[in-house]
């Protein structure tokens, strides 16, 4: 065992790169790119906190002159996008990225390069968004963007162009986060780790990430036809021409609603593992409070138009949203109701974390109650839009989220780090906090109440609104102290803070059973699992030998594989973020950062083509994360199509003008196209069998075939979208151009990278280096190309078939 | 010592908090949302109060166990290791029941509510109003009437109005909390909002919809009052203002010159549809949307550089000297 310790830090040793910026630049460690979110999510959260504290300022009198309207404007935008995207969601990562790993007993995520690659992609989406002040042109329409307000009739500068890029560039991140997080979960568990053994705060990661990857879809394709009507004159908010604008409305809540869940439940989990750990207790019906994280994800599908109903949708819609929404409130209380239960009976130890945990279920509850009382129609119809809901969302999102994620703060931060952090100091944070809050945002639900509007940046006299504003501006800037004070125990604690043992908390789960911090390689042998709370079972003497025989023994002597670092992830960020900024400056740049992108996407993929450690990874569902990756991925880009359909529906019929479908579409041509693609999903079945069975004649064969039935097909498209434009029909003419162009010009971008990625594996084979070991690659690729097809399938039914 | 200074100090925050809370809340203020003085804006109190008081029992509920927890199971030295409760099957049953119960009472008087406040059918005999939303103004039309007005809303007492509520550039939202609940005003959709007005009187809404740089000054006053007075001020708006003289001759001809109208309707003047209707904009209280009192000294300054008055107004500044401006604010604010 010690010789096998010192083995493993010899190798670490050797592999450690020369400078320290670099390492950190290149890490693939689950843990260093935890630290990183966790760092660059507070650096956001203090310039979005400063955006809050000039705007409490300007409102703190009437008729205040801190800042102009169009500031103040930029200020609320910029703080509510910053919070959301840039700090709460980032918070949340940062512990995501560190325990879950080590919670379910892994010694990595599935891709930690991948892991990285999120990371970068958000550092460069968040700098984008922020540029937008350098520029002198913040966005200012609100964190909701609702349209046709970010057209660019109405807002012509660059502001709404920053805030669509950088929104886009943000998804893409929680996007590949979320389908590495999904398929860790499921298929890393250590043995013995049932789903449901697994931590609370790890079931609520796995929900967090299953909303992540369906709800991000919806918004993408909304953001995407906002970034179209901005620079490509299309119509899909252009009320001349026939748009809705519901349709930003539908596209932006069916995101942001289960958003909302993607921002508090992070924090519930985190609170289902502090409280039992402080009271000594396990989680009362853990199984139900499971079944209530899962339920309010799935109930926060359907919900979004609870946003709306003042948008005049009628009253039996109004009515749906409302009993849906109400429903929530069930799974939401029983929450609530385990957390009093776990406390009972207890014998409380009042730490930090706790004092934060408990001020959540306080707090919270009050956030929770207040959404109940806009879940009925009426009532919201009087509070939506006013300081009322300010109040109720600063409720959920300090109050819940940044409450429960300062009790992980204050829990983890002895793994994390090694060291304590100062629990008297804590405790004054605690309360000047919990204080300063209710004192800031209190006020707020009588100033709704008494009919302030939200998003004015002033006000006039006489309102009654005077006092309670100043008071909350007050409150505001107590609350900032508070913050700062986190900083200071922070700075303190790292310069010179107490060691930390490995298990300060005498804690439950298998985080505490490795040191503080944890070894590169997370635990020398992978523990195995003997039920829920399981390190709590063998320190305090619950394990039975009886109950250890459905888990098989670690093996002390097992190969670690480490990830070796790797400076692609950066770099393809790099060049995702130059695209993207490349699009406010000029083409040129925007096809410098694609190259630079599709460069280090093709060294990323080649990286470890020949390592044998990357040939299996099989896990608990006995599939390869990548297959499992691939599957979760595909789940996503259902939305994302299932969107873009949608749209064409709603739309159908909609234009002002032709020419229309039945004048333009060549059914004809297009059947013959489409049995083309259907065909290559045929070649794409021999080509893997081939692979499968070593058979490299014919893989090379089928391969290169599959290929050029997906080129076939989009000479087709080549030909039919000129054909088109010579019928007088483009992306500009009408709303049907506009649906029909990027419907199907999307999904032509997928058969082009299919071909691309085809044409890579083939060439691998001409080269002899796709052998009989790496028939997953192709199968992998085998799922995305037919999904692709049956896409097609769909549409060409949708589009060409149905009159 | 410490004990009693504490106990005198607490009790001190204690009546700042009570004199505060007292005094600092008054729930009868121009845009309060529960003083309610039409049918519309009553009904919702009905539900309002349902839920209120029903979620302010659930919270004291909560805090109370939540309170009684914390002080019965603090750990103290010595404590046992508490027994490992994992669950318990009928609590929990419970507790998923009775929320369940609680949120019945409230959806019941929800749902009714909803369909009573959303009729389709528009009673026949009710005034009808157009209003349009615009970036930052309200503009009025009465279609059967003949009267267009700008920003102020007179409507009778006692009389359903159904407001018709089209938008011609972005997104905003009518509210006037005393008189009901808010209805959005989108481009390209038409709205409906019916009301009954109870109480005569003037009742302060604001756009509640965030429509860009001026939002915060997109104000609007509603005039309630008897169906007597209401038939003479329609009579008023409908007749054409009187032939002015003096500065306000002047003050019109330089309007009939000026850029002015190709923008502003004035009966018999000028006939711009896309700025407020000005025949009788002397009738008026104030101007810019709520935000100014109409006087010759104000109306002057805003025709002089109105984005100083307004952030990011629509209205150019005209480049008339500051005594042509007066003159034309003399013409303006006499059109009674």
């Amino acid at each position: 065992m010690a010789t096998h310790e010192a083995a493993l830090r010899a190798t670490h040793t050797v592999t450690r790169p020369a400078s320290v910026v670099w390492s950190w630049v290149t890490t693939v460690d689950h843990k260093r790119i935890g630290i990183l979110y966790g760092a660059t999510a507070f650096f956001f959260f203090l310039m979005g906190g400063i955006e809050a504290l000039i705007i409490r300022l300007q409102l703190a009198r009437p008729n205040a002159s801190v800042v102009s309207a169009e500031t103040f404007n930029a200020l609320f935008t910029m703080h509510g996008t910053t919070m959301v995207f840039l700090a709460v969601m980032p918070f949340s990562a940062a512990f995501f990225n560190y325990m879950v790993p080590l919670m379910i007993g892994a010694r990595d995520v599935a891709f930690p390069r991948l892991n990285a690659l999120s990371y970068w992609i958000f550092l460069a989406g968040g700098l984008l968004l922020n540029a937008s002040f350098l520029a002198g042109a913040p966005p200012d329409a609100g964190w909701f963007g609702y349209a046709n307000l970010t057209s660019r009739q109405f807002s012509p500068s660059l502001s709404v162009d920053f805030w669509v890029l950088s929104l886009l560039v943000l998804g893409m991140s929680s996007v590949i986060a979320g389908v590495n997080f999904i398929v860790t979960i499921l298929n890393m568990r250590a043995p013995g780790m049932t789903l449901m053994r697994m931590p609370l705060f790890v079931w609520m990661t796995l929900v967090v990430q299953f909303l992540v990857v369906l709800a991000f879809p919806p918004i993408t394709v909304g953001l995407i036809f906002l970034m179209f009507d901005r620079f490509f004159g299309t119509h899909f908010y252009d009320v001349a021409a026939g748009g809705d604008l519901h349709l930003w409305q539908h596209l932006f809540w069916i995101f942001g609603h289960p958003e909302v869940y993607i921002l508090i439940l992070p924090a519930f989990g985190i609170v289902s593992e502090v409280l039992p750990t402080f009271a000594r207790k396990p989680l009362f019906g853990a199984p139900v409070v499971i079944y209530s994280g899962v339920l309010i994800g799935f109930f926060g599908f359907g919900v979004w138009s609870h946003h709306m109903f003042a948008a005049g949708m009628g009253p039996v819609a109004d009515t749906a949203f409302a009993i849906g929404t109400m429903l929530i409130a069930i799974p939401t209380g029983v929450k609530i109701f385990n957390w009093l239960a776990t406390l009972w009976g207890g014998t409380i130890r009042p730490t930090t974390a706790l004092h934060f945990a408990v001020g959540l279920i306080g707090t919270f509850t009050i956030g929770g109650l207040s959404g109940i009382m806009h879940a009925s129609p009426p009532v919201d119809l009087q509070q939506t839009d006013t300081y009322f809901v300010v109040a109720h969302f600063h409720y959920v999102l300090i109050g819940g989220s940044l409450f429960g994620l300062f009790a992980g703060a204050y829990y983890w931060w002895p793994k994390m780090t090694g060291r304590l952090l100062d629990e008297r100091l804590g405790r004054w944070q605690f309360w000047v906090v919990f204080v300063a809050f209710n004192v800031a945002f209190f006020p707020q639900h009588y100033l709704g109440a008494i009919g302030m509007p939200r998003r004015i940046y002033t006000y006039a006299p006489g309102m009654g609104w005077e006092l309670w504003n100043l008071v909350s501006t007050v409150g505001a800037f107590a609350l900032g102290l508070g913050v700062l004070l986190f900083a200071v125990n922070a700075w303190r604690s790292l310069r010179s803070g107490p060691q930390a043992t490995a298990d300060p908390w005498d804690g439950r789960t298998l985080e505490w059973r490795t040191s503080s911090p944890p070894p590169p390689h997370n635990f020398d042998a992978i523990p195995a699992v003997h039920g829920r709370d399981t390190f709590w079972r063998e320190k305090h003497g619950r394990v039975s030998s009886a109950r250890t025989a459905g888990a098989t023994p670690a093996h002390a002597d097992e190969h670690v594989h480490l990830p070796a670092p790797s400076y692609w992830p950066v770099l393809t960020a790099a060049g995702i973020g130059i695209a993207a900024a490349g699009a406010l400056l000029h083409v040129s740049v925007v096809v410098l950062g694609a190259l630079v992108a599709v460069a280090a996407v093709f060294a990323f993929a080649l990286e470890h083509h020949r390592n044998p450690a990357h040939v299996h990874q099989d896990g608990n569902l006995e599939t390869d994360h990548r297959k499992v990756g691939m599957w979760v991925f595909l789940g996503s880009e259902c939305l994302f199509f299932g969107t873009l359909i949608a749209t064409y529906l709603a739309y159908r019929g909609r234009s002002v003008v032709g020419p229309t479908p039945g004048e333009i579409l060549d059914i004809p041509i297009t059947s013959v196209s489409t049995f083309d693609l259907l065909m290559s999903s045929l070649l794409m079945v021999l080509a893997l069998a081939a692979v499968q069975r070593g058979d490299r004649r014919q893989a090379r064969w089928w391969l290169f075939g599959t290929a050029f039935f997906g080129l076939i097909f989009l000479g087709f498209q080549a030909y039919e979208f000129t054909s088109f434009v010579h019928e007088g029909l483009t992306l500009q003419t009408n709303l049907f151009g506009s649906t029909f162009f990027v419907l199907t010009g999307f999904h032509g971008g997928h058969v082009t990278v299919g071909v691309i990625w085809l044409l890579t594996l083939w060439t691998l084979d001409l080269r002899g280096r796709l052998g009989q070991g790496d028939a997953i690659k192709v199968e992998v690729a085998g799922l995305y190309w037919h999904f692709v097809d049956i896409v097609w399938i769909v549409i060409f039914t949708v589009l060409y078939l149905i009159p | 010592m410490s004990a009693r200074a504490g106990s005198l100090w607490e009790r001190r925050v204690g009546h700042v908090a009570l004199v505060l809370l007292l005094g600092g809340c008054s729930w009868d203020t121009p845009m309060s949302t529960v003083a309610g003085r039409s049918d519309f804006a009553r009904s919702i109190l009905d539900v309002y109060a349902i839920i209120t008081w029903a979620t302010v029992v659930i919270a004291l509920v909560v805090f109370g166990v939540l309170a009684w927890v914390l002080l019965r199971f603090r750990d103290r030295p010595g404590a046992a290791m508490p027994r490992q409760t994992h669950g318990h099957t009928a609590l929990e049953i419970a507790w998923t029941i009775a929320p369940a119960l609680v949120l019945l009472v409230i959806a019941i008087p929800t749902v009714q509510i909803i369909f009573r406040t959303q009729a389709a059918s528009v009673s026949p005999d009710a005034l009808q109003v157009t209003v349009r939303g615009w970036q930052w103004w309200w503009e009025f039309r009465y279609p059967g009437l003949d009267v267009v007005t700008a920003n102020e809303l007179y409507l009778p007492v006692g009389r359903t109005v159904t407001l018709r509520l089209e938008g011609p550039d972005v997104i905003h939202s009518f509210w006037v909390p005393q008189l009901g609940g808010k209805r959005d005003v989108i481009p390209g959709r038409v709205n409906h909002l019916s009301f009954t007005p109870a109480t005569p009187g003037e009742y302060r809404g604001q756009c509640a919809e965030f429509c860009g740089a001026s939002h915060a000054n997109m104000r609007m006053k509603i005039v309630v009052v008897p169906p007597d007075a209401f038939d003479r001020w329609v009579a008023s708006q409908r007749t054409p203002g009187l032939e002015p003289s003096g500065a306000a001759a002047e003050g019109k001809a330089i309007y009939a010159r000026s850029a002015c109208v190709g923008c502003h309707t004035i009966r018999g003047v000028s006939s711009g549809t896309i700025a407020p209707d000005l025949t009788h904009f002397g009738s008026r209280a104030t101007f810019a949307a709520g935000l100014y009192p109409n006087t010759v000294d104000d109306v002057a300054a805003w025709i002089l550089d109105p984005v100083a008055m307004k952030p990011a107004a629509k209205m150019p500044a005209l480049g008339l000297t500051p005594a042509e401006a007066r003159a034309l604010a003399t013409y303006l604010t006499g059109l009674k």
